[in-house]
């Protein structure tokens, strides 16, 4: 998966509201409501996303080929015919998680500055 | 969910969604709203009022911060996309975005002149307070009396509605010791003359009162464009000295670049410095009339109020000085914007330019959108397949009117390029008519025109493609056809817009047309003398060294003596000024009024009046001007003998009628002194040739020594034999000012400039129309070719012969452009009237002009119809019905 990440240039750094989208979506497919409710929960309210950027997100996320709406859901009991599911693609996943690595350097090179003792000791 | 189900959240909530692109509310909008709902009944549970606010500024905040970026998103795809397809379709591309430039560029360059000259504040401190003071003696037709020191007086002393009032005049002085004796051109004005006018040195100051008290140090400001001309620009030229005649003037300022009104000046003095201005006959003499006069409205006072005082003073003046302002003369005094005086000789060929230039630009947009819809025709397959892969109407819609946005935008910077490469022309050409053309640049205002002007166009050529397309479509599609612009609809929006272009193409050949007549009958005008082979030239004798008559008269003797004998010289002669005569040929004649002996006149009546020139004895000869009887001047005639004139054939028509006027008697001094008539002259055009020569009294240089130009004529070019007579002054006087050296034939091919290059630019915007016109009239034609094969096949196949199908397409064709003729032919009636002020013995609805532009845009048009015609006819019907 590395090698075709790099095959390929990645659009990072992602923005913190797209990336929370994609990490919401990584545990399985979500309709938009509650892809909406789980970055609120996931950042403890930090990234607060409404309508409309949600959609800005979702729309780009699908053009670049990260999540792609599923249309072959089996019927489940309550299916609003408006409501649609959306699911992380491989190029998603890939991309989600470089961006994780990508951070995770971050607080790496910052632990070796000694600005994160204190979570060093954690 | 039906409208009025809706809750007015849900409406608000929809409102606020259109401001998000169509195809983003049709791909997420039902969700968002859904979203929306969960979100506000989750609130509802658990957020209260304060939660719910908060929600609905979120969604707000949202909505307006992706909106921006989902229109700049669908248009940098349409930008692209249109990039692709002008780069594609290279040859349309150019001619498309070619004639919309030559359009924009010909309006942005106009726009560019008259901005600056119609409406463009004046460069002055509040400059619509600013008016010309003049005196008028209607019942004289005389409009623009000069003032004297104590009208000026008068006027400043008694008005209540002026802020201020100075006066200003010109005079040439000599400077001396920079090199050649040179003149220079002097406003004299009073010490508050700039502060009136809010005029701010750029280098040192203005005067003070304390220049013009009578004994004050010489002091000059210098223009702007003398300055930099011929100091250099100095920076440290304040405190530098200049001789002046026999005095040194010290400048204590440099003027900012303003127009100067009413005439060019190198320097300015105050009125003390002036010898003629400062003495006591001047001073005192309320007949002594040679100033001029501006003033400033109070802050609360109006133009009417400004004149209604003004003539209130003139008749309290009538009634104080009757000997001075006769009743016969309806003597009266007026204010005029000094921005109207400024501009009103250039707006008339100003608003007629504007207006060819539009024309030019409504036809190249028809031109463009006509182009863009026979284009459209072999898109169709691309845009089927578009509107079938999804793109909605609104979305192709957008996608054309985005193109041809693109391409106006282009057209736009290329047509700015091209305005700011023809503008020194055009500058050139203005100044001739208004001072304000050195403001004439291209600035912010002119930049945001270009731009309005290319969105206008766009709009206009864009739209009218794109919203036929959208026709088409809704019928084409309903028809099912793919020939869908070939409707009926679609050929009578572009055949419209050919009778349109047709319609504005005659307009312009008519009005340049009546110009080329205009200019033709000019060029032709007799003008009463032999302009070929005559040296002209301006001298100034420094007045203050030839203080009297014989003095001046001696420089004359031995100058005509040097010359006469010099080889090449066929005569030569010294007068006050000659016919068209540079320097006071924007001025006008100056008049003097006479008396004829025995015609006493009754009190209170005003003499005739007449130009009067001092002329050496072969000025008759060096002009060419014929002797009609009588005899010209001789050497005899000097200040010693009897005093005679000769008068012009027009003078004695008038005065004398059938009788003989020779030995008859006038005089200008109220009877002092008489002159006999000793013979009479050709009429000359002294002041235009557009003009009528006016009446004209030839003295004797010698009985009245006034001495302003030398006239050689020659038996070679005359402009070889300039060094020499130039020498020889210097030799006599190295302090004679020498100017203005030209042929008289260039004197006079000057005075037709202005007519020239208006009718040259009128000929350009004529032959741009003609040219997209016949262009867009065949290309229409090829089109309907191309379109109708079958049709030809079948009539072919009929036994239609080829002279038939000619005679079919060339009159489809001609029918448009017999349309637009009618048209154009009607509205030129009208419009030429505009053209009316600069014709010269030509009327605006002239039927030979009118003809001949009709025959013109007749003939372009038939070839325009011929060669596509000539293609159908090579049409093989077993091809054509085949490839069917």
């Amino acid at each position: 998966m590395n090698s075709h990440a790099e095959a390929i240039e990645l659009p990072l750094p992602l923005t913190a509201a797209m990336f929370q989208v994609l990490l919401s979506l990584a545990e399985g497919e979500k309709h938009g409501y509650a892809i909406l409710k789980d970055v609120a929960e996931q950042t403890h309210g930090e990234v607060k996303l409404s309508a409309g950027t949600l959609y800005g997100i979702i729309k780009r996320l699908l053009n670049e080929g990260m999540i792609v709406e599923n249309r072959h859901r089996p019927d489940r009991e309550y299916v609003d015919a408006r409501r649609r599911y959306y699911l992380l693609t491989d190029w998603g996943r890939t991309v989600a998680i470089a961006e994780a690595e990508r951070m995770e350097k971050l607080v790496a090179a910052a632990r070796a500055k000694h600005l994160l003792k204190r979570l060093k000791s954690v | 969910m039906s409208l009025e189900k809706l809750s007015v959240s849900q409406r608000l909530f929809r409102l606020l969604l259109r401001v998000l692109p169509l195809e983003f509310r049709t791909e997420f909008g039902g969700e968002m709203e859904d979203l929306f709902r969960a979100q506000r009944a989750g609130v509802a549970r658990e957020g209260g009022a304060i939660g719910m606010l908060r929600l609905w500024w979120d969604t707000i905040v949202g909505i307006f911060t992706t909106a921006p970026r989902e229109h700049l998103a669908i248009l940098r795809q349409d930008v692209g996309y249109a990039l692709r397809m002008m780069r594609a379709n290279l040859g349309y591309t150019i001619i498309a975005v070619t004639t919309l430039a030559l359009g924009i560029g010909a309006n942005t360059a106009l726009y560019s002149v008259i901005h600056a000259v119609l409406l463009k504040p004046l460069p002055y401190r509040q400059g619509d307070q600013l008016v010309v003071l003049r005196q008028q003696a209607p019942k004289l037709g005389e409009m623009n009396v000069p003032f004297s020191v104590t009208e000026i007086k008068d006027y400043r002393e008694q008005n209540s509605s002026l802020g201020g009032l100075v006066e200003y005049h010109t005079m040439t002085f000599t400077l001396l010791g920079h090199g050649e004796a040179r003149r220079v051109r002097t406003g004299v004005v009073s010490a508050e003359f700039f502060d009136l006018f809010g005029v701010r040195p750029i280098l040192g100051r203005t005067f003070v009162p304390a220049d013009d008290q009578p004994g004050a140090p010489a002091v000059l400001e210098l223009s702007f464009e003398y300055w930099q001309k011929f100091l250099g620009g100095d920076p440290g030229i304040i405190g530098k000295t200049f001789e002046m005649n026999d005095r040194v003037h010290t400048v204590i300022g440099v003027l900012p670049p303003v127009p100067q009104y009413p005439n060019e000046n190198d320097v300015y003095m105050p009125t003390s410095a002036c010898p003629f201005r400062s003495s006591p006959q001047m001073i005192a003499g309320r007949d002594h009339r040679m100033m001029r006069a501006f003033g400033r409205l109070k802050q609360d006072a109006t133009l009417e109020q400004s004149r209604a005082d003004l003539g209130t003073i003139a008749s309290r003046l009538r009634k104080e000085y009757p000997q001075y302002y006769p009743e016969s003369t309806g003597y009266t005094a007026v204010s005029i914007p000094l921005q109207q005086e400024l501009t009103r000789q250039a707006q008339p060929a100003l608003i007629v330019l504007l207006a060819a230039s539009c024309f030019v630009l409504l036809i190249a947009c028809a031109n463009v959108a006509n182009l863009t819809l026979s284009r459209m025709a072999r898109r169709e397959r691309e845009l089927m397949i578009r509107s079938a892969l999804g793109a909605n109407r609104s979305r192709l819609f957008r996608q054309l009117v985005t193109e041809s946005l693109l391409m106006a935008l282009l057209a736009g910077a290329l047509g700015l390029l091209f305005a700011s490469g023809c503008l020194d022309l055009l500058i050139e050409f203005v100044a001739r008519l208004t001072p304000r053309a050195r403001e004439i640049r291209v600035d912010g205002s002119v930049l945001l025109f270009t731009l309005l002007a290319a969105l206008g166009t766009s709009l206009i050529f864009g739209s009218i493609s794109a919203f036929q397309r959208q026709e088409d479509m809704s019928s084409g599609l309903k028809e099912g056809g793919g020939q869908a612009t070939t409707g009926r609809k679609g050929s009578r929006v572009r055949n419209l817009l050919i009778v349109g272009q047709v319609a504005f193409s005659i307009i312009l050949l008519i009005g340049a047309g009546l110009m080329t007549r205009s200019l033709i009958k000019l060029q032709s005008v007799d003008p009463g003398f032999v302009a070929e082979h005559v040296l002209t030239m301006a001298v100034d004798l420094n007045w203050s060294k030839y203080k009297t008559g014989p003095q001046s008269l001696d420089f004359s003797r031995r100058f005509l003596e040097k010359v006469r004998n010099e080889p090449g010289v066929v005569s030569v002669a010294i007068s006050s000024s000659f016919p068209l005569d540079p320097d006071t040929f924007a001025s006008g004649p100056s008049t003097r009024r006479f008396q004829v002996e025995g015609r006493p006149l009754k009190k209170g009546e005003l003499g005739p009046e007449s130009s009067v020139r001092a002329a050496s004895p072969d000025y008759f000869k060096a002009l060419g001007i014929p002797l009609l009887s009588g005899r010209a001047f001789s050497e005899a005639d000097d200040g010693e003998a009897p005093l005679v004139a000769l008068a012009s054939r027009s003078m004695v028509r008038r005065h004398w009628g059938s009788e003989d006027p020779l030995n008859k008697k006038i005089s200008f001094d109220a009877g002092k002194t008489w002159l006999a008539i000793v013979g009479i002259v050709g009429d000359v055009k002294e002041f235009g040739l557009d003009k009528p020569a006016g009446d004209c009294v030839y003295v004797p240089i010698a009985q009245n020594p006034s001495v302003g130009s030398v006239l050689v004529r020659t038996n070679e070019d005359p402009m070889s034999l300039a060094g020499q007579v130039r020498r020889t002054i210097r030799d006599l006087d190295p302090e004679i000012a020498v100017t203005n050296v030209e042929s008289l034939e260039q004197a006079r091919s000057d005075t037709l400039t202005p007519a020239r290059v208006m009718t040259d630019l009128l000929a350009l915007f004529a032959l741009l129309a003609l040219l997209i016109s016949a262009t867009g009239i065949g290309g229409i034609l090829a089109l309907s070719v191309s379109q109708r094969v079958h049709e030809i096949g079948v009539r072919m196949a009929l036994g239609a012969r080829s002279v038939d199908v000619l005679r079919l397409i060339v009159g489809r064709g001609m029918v448009l452009v017999l349309l637009g003729a009618g048209l154009g032919l009607s509205a030129a009636l009208a419009l030429t009237d505009l053209l009316r002020s600069l014709l010269y013995e030509v009327t605006p609805t002239d039927p030979l002009t009118f003809s001949l532009a009709a025959g013109v845009i007749g003939g372009a048009a038939l070839i325009a119809c011929y060669l596509p015609a000539r293609r159908a006819t090579g049409i093989d019907p077993l091809v054509a019905l085949r490839h069917e």
